[in-house]
């Protein structure tokens, strides 16, 4: 390894005046859609405030509308890798937010009343209402859970969208912030993030987003310990490995950059995303007698769609070493992929001596 | 004709292009407008009258001048999509302190910013730190700062300190007040903020030279903020010497006259040499 140090370090490309930069990738093949992500997530930074309707972390259902729903079509990001001009972007709506509702708890729980549990309101659309839907048709249905924060992105077009220069990149580690002083709430950011991963809070009347728990990873939490964002820590699979891009010696390196086998959301937006994602293997399609057939269930195309050309390549990769496993041989890949140690899988006080 | 003749001829159509000019020169400006370019008069009412009051009667007897408006020239995403052509600036001043009322029509009262697509009605009022110099209009540089007095339909005011585009910062206490009605499809705001200024970087009025003064407005129903807006050019309130400061139109009227004089008794000269 450390004789090839210095080409490895070229290739890792950060973005300009970062010292290091946090990354996270996510197995898809490992998560349940228990939400605790997102509870966890809400209960730290987004619970009132203005903040109901957010969610910093959120985990919808493959093939979906998402949330915002339709995110996927609202515009952001960049024209082209040269990263010289954005791509016009929309702010979506309250409607395609959803609404955080309010419940007949007291009515139910306290006043005897019989009827059913629901929503005050009448919502017609809100986070998940597509949950599980997925696409196919039985027996071939399929749908799979993407977990979602913001990306921490290398060419964020958010910064650049913002005409008071209130968000910036940090440069020990590349964390995305908005600086709540500078944001005057005009949520050219919110239009301009092409996964929209930033939020207004209208009763701060500015723009709030996913802060890669930057407390917590710099060790504030309690008895001065490092923790990884909460959305890994209480992930009860444990999927997400956090760390440091440029920690050559860690996995997220070697499953982005030497492997090839996790890759980011969508780089056609080209912001250069810093969340990376194991594509998710589904099993094959059944006759109608219930047989296997040689067809994969989650189509391939759709996994380009989401995931870019080089999925394929990931799929086969991770196959080939599947393989490998199955015939009796060793694979560093599937033991990163199955690592339980946490000290392995969150690696985030690497650089703390420099 | 004789030589004579023609010499009279011409020296009757000189007079009577020189009456023409002067009759032009003193009626000219009156047919444009009764004041130099670019001005807001700044007239003296009582405090009894009430004047942050915009619905006082104070009000009835100052002049308005009509400001177009255009979109700013900005980088943000559809600048050029503004909505607000005209807005009225009326300015009057107590002994202490100074007025301005600005209305203009807007369909929606847009007060609430409760979702992510709502944008507030806004309405902002520029005037130089330093007033014997004349800054950038687009927010001034950071060698040449403006105070931007800022209201926004949700019900704040604050006072800024901007050195150019995307710079703006609050003064820890604004000393801006403003009222403000919509009715019958306009917005009429009045600000005022006392003449006297001791603050660092607070426009004095209190001062011996014309001030300028420069508009924006923004249109939220129709997403405008931020660089997207519709903004005046500069104007002045007139504080320097003279009731009225300097009256360029009257003087460009009468240097346009004389020209045509001139040439009319080249032109005559030219005509008898033949
Ligand atoms: S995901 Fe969106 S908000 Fe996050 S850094 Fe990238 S562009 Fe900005
Ligand atoms: S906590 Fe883990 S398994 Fe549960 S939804 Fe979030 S990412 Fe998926």
């Amino acid at each position: 390894m450390s004789t090839d140090n210095d080409a490895t370090t070229e290739q890792v490309d950060l973005a300009e005046g970062i010292d290091h930069q946090v990354a996270m990738v996510m197995d898809l093949n490992k998560c349940i859609g228990c939400q605790t992500c997102t509870v966890a997530c809400k209960s730290l930074w987004t619970e009132g405030g203005g903040r109901d309707y957010m969610y910093w972390n959120n985990v919808e259902t493959k093939p979906g509308k998402g949330y915002p729903r339709d995110w996927e079509d609202s515009g952001g990001g960049w024209k082209s890798s040269e990263h010289n001009e954005r791509k016009p972007g929309e702010i979506p709506s309250q409607e395609d937010y959803g609404d955080a509702w309010e419940f007949n708890h007291e009515e139910i729980l306290y006043n005897g009343s019989d009827e059913p549990l629901r929503p005050d309101s009448d919502p017609e659309w809100g986070p998940n209402w597509d949950e599980d839907r997925g696409a196919g048709e039985y027996p071939n249905s399929y749908y799979f859970y993407l977990p979602r924060i913001c990306n921490h992105c290398t060419h964020p077009s958010c910064v650049e969208a913002c005409p008071r220069k209130a968000m910036y990149k940090r440069e020990e580690d590349g964390i995305v912030l908005i600086d709540q002083e500078r944001c005057r709430g005009y949520r050219y950011c919110v239009e301009g993030c092409p996964y929209k991963k930033v939020y207004y809070n209208a009763t701060q009347k500015t723009s709030e987003k996913c802060i890669f728990c930057y407390p917590r990873i710099e060790g504030e939490g309690p008895d001065g310990e490092t923790f990884a964002p909460a959305c890994a820590e209480d992930c009860p699979p444990q999927l997400r490995l956090v760390g440091f891009l440029d920690d050559e010696e860690g996995p997220i390196h070697k499953l982005v950059n030497e492997y090839e086998v996790a890759l980011p959301l969508h780089p056609e937006y080209q912001t250069q995303p810093n969340v990376y994602y194991i594509p998710p293997f589904a099993p094959p399609q059944h006759s109608e007698d219930g047989e296997s057939v040689d067809v994969e269930r989650i189509p391939r195309n759709y996994l380009e769609e989401l995931f870019g050309e080089r999925v394929h390549d990931a799929l086969d990769t991770i196959e080939k070493e599947r393989d490998k496993v199955n015939r009796g041989g060793e694979s560093e890949l599937l033991d990163m992929l199955t690592d339980t140690n946490p000290a392995r899988k969150y690696r985030l006080e690497v650089f703390d001596d420099e | 004709m004789s030589k004579r003749g023609g010499m009279r001829t011409a020296a009757t159509a000189a007079t009577i292009i020189v009456c023409f000019v002067l009759l032009a020169a003193s009626v000219g400006p009156a047919m444009v407008s009764a004041r130099p370019a670019n001005q807001i008069p700044v007239e003296s009412v009582s405090a009894d009258a009430q004047p942050q009051d915009p619905t006082s009667e104070a009000w009835d007897t100052v002049p308005a001048v009509g400001v177009p408006m255009a979109s700013a020239p900005s980088s943000v995403p559809n600048a050029s999509e503004t909505s607000v052509e005209s807005i009225r600036v009326q300015s009057a001043r107590t002994e202490k302190r100074l007025y301005l009322r600005l209305s203009w029509a807007d369909g929606t009262a847009d007060r609430n910013v409760s979702g992510p697509r709502r944008f507030a009605d806004a309405l902002a009022v520029q005037v130089p730190v330093n007033t014997s110099a004349r800054p950038p209009i687009s927010m001034g540089s950071d060698r040449n700062l403006v105070n931007v007095w800022y209201w926004s339909a949700d019900g704040k005011t604050e006072e800024l300190l901007a050195g150019g585009p995307g710079t703006t910062t609050k003064f820890e206490e604004s000393a801006v007040e403003t009222e403000t009605t919509y009715d019958d499809g306009r917005w009429t705001v009045v600000m005022s903020r006392e003449l006297e200024s001791s603050a660092e970087n607070r426009t004095p009025f209190a001062v011996e030279n014309n001030v300028d003064v420069a508009f924006a407005v923004w249109n939220g129903s129709e997403m405008e903020r931020s660089g997207r807006k519709s903004v005046s050019e500069w104007y002045h309130f007139p504080f320097g010497p003279g009731p009225q400061g300097p009256p360029y139109e009257s003087i460009l009227w009468t240097i346009a006259g004389l020209a045509i004089v001139g040439v009319a008794l080249v032109t005559v000269k030219a005509v008898q040499k033949n």
